[in-house]
């Protein structure tokens, strides 16, 4: 898929969650999404499967987010599988999570925990990523155990890691 | 029985008389005696004499012939004698020289050996080297790699260890306190 069909779908669902007036719910369980994707080889495999007919790939969706997303999250996700357009959804999602931010003439800042941040650590990384780029952030927050302790953010190109696995990735280097 | 002693026998039966010497013959014993004499030795004149000349003539030149074949097959005897004493020497010769160039070949065999060996010896000894500090460069380096494999994923037990809700939480706040003050 070109940019610009990536751009078009991002853009469609983005105007889909303005008009549902779910924007910020629907963005932000899009995020999380595309961060099981991403983890997920199995699920990546399973959602692009054309030998899986589009209408059971949509099942899969609908059952793993059943009363853990909204509706309209699931009926777009569901809208991009069932276009075909399933090994795409990391772009499209990611392009969307832009978009919103930009909306808001926010950057998105993708921040990356071993465990989960209470709500005053995010308003206070928040202001502090702000504090150091110069701009308006919106958090995005994964959890993700690799990161092994502290965290890794990034906003834009600029990555500002602090986690554990670096350290021990630099101290690996020096053996 | 000679044919005097034929004569006088043949005599004595037919005239039945006695000599008056017992050592001279009567005259027709002595003329029938030398006539007898004369035909036979004219008949041997005749007919013996040139057989024997023929035969004696025929024996010398066998006799001839044979001391010329002799004589031929000594000369070829010696001519032989010769020609083996001159390849008994030529033998000699050609048995020095081939024993010279035998000489000559196994000197030329041995120092190409051992310039050979010795160049054999001398490649050897550099790939052994070379093998040598290949082995101890490959070995330094998976012996390096192992401890640096063995102290991360000992490194990284600590770590994991360590790290409880409070370090967690610790390493958090320091990320958000080091970030805000950029």
């Amino acid at each position: 898929m070109t940019s610009e069909r990536i751009d078009a779908y991002a853009s469609a669902l983005l105007g889909v969650a303005r008009a549902e007036g779910r924007l910020d719910e629907v963005e932000d369980e899009l995020f999380r999404f595309g961060r099981s994707l991403e983890a997920s080889e199995s699920l990546r495999a399973t959602l692009t499967d054309e030998m899986i007919p589009p209408a059971k790939r949509q099942a899969v969706v609908e059952d793993l987010l059943g009363g853990k997303a909204s509706s309209t999250t699931t009926q777009l996700l569901s809208f991009v599988i069932g276009s075909g357009r399933a090994a795409d959804l990391p772009g499209i999602i990611s392009a969307l999570v832009d978009r919103a931010a930009a909306t808001k003439s926010r950057t998105v800042a993708e921040v990356r925990s071993a465990v989960a941040l209470t709500d005053d650590q995010k308003d206070r990384l928040t202001a502090a990523l702000a504090n150091a780029t110069g701009k308006q952030v919106e958090l995005k927050v994964v959890v993700d155990p690799t990161v092994l302790g502290g965290l890794v953010a990034q906003v834009g190109d600029t990555v500002i890691d602090g986690s554990v696995r670096s350290r021990l990735d630099q101290l690996k280097s020096l053996f | 029985m000679s044919l005097f002693a034929i004569v006088g026998v043949l005599a004595a039966e037919s005239g039945k008389a006695e000599t008056p010497n017992k050592w001279w013959p009567e005259s027709y014993e002595i003329i029938w005696g030398t006539l007898a004499t004369v035909v036979i030795f004219a008949a041997l004149w005749k007919f013996a004499i040139p057989q024997l000349k023929a035969s004696m003539v025929a024996r010398s030149e066998r006799i001839q012939r044979d001391l010329d074949n002799s004589a031929k097959a000594l000369a070829d005897a010696e001519s032989s004698a010769a020609q083996i004493r001159a390849s008994k020497g030529d033998l000699a010769a050609e048995r020095t020289r081939i024993l010279a160039d035998a000489d000559r070949t196994v000197e030329r065999v041995l120092a190409d050996g051992r310039q050979r060996i010795d160049k054999e010896v001398a490649e050897a000894h550099a790939k052994a080297v070379a093998d040598i500090a290949l082995a101890r460069t490959r070995v330094s380096a998976e012996l390096q790699a192992d401890v640096s494999q063995i102290a991360s994923a000992a490194t990284e037990h600590v770590v994991n260890g360590s790290l409880d809700p409070a370090n967690q939480q610790r390493l958090i706040e320091d990320f958000i306190a080091k970030v805000g003050a950029r």
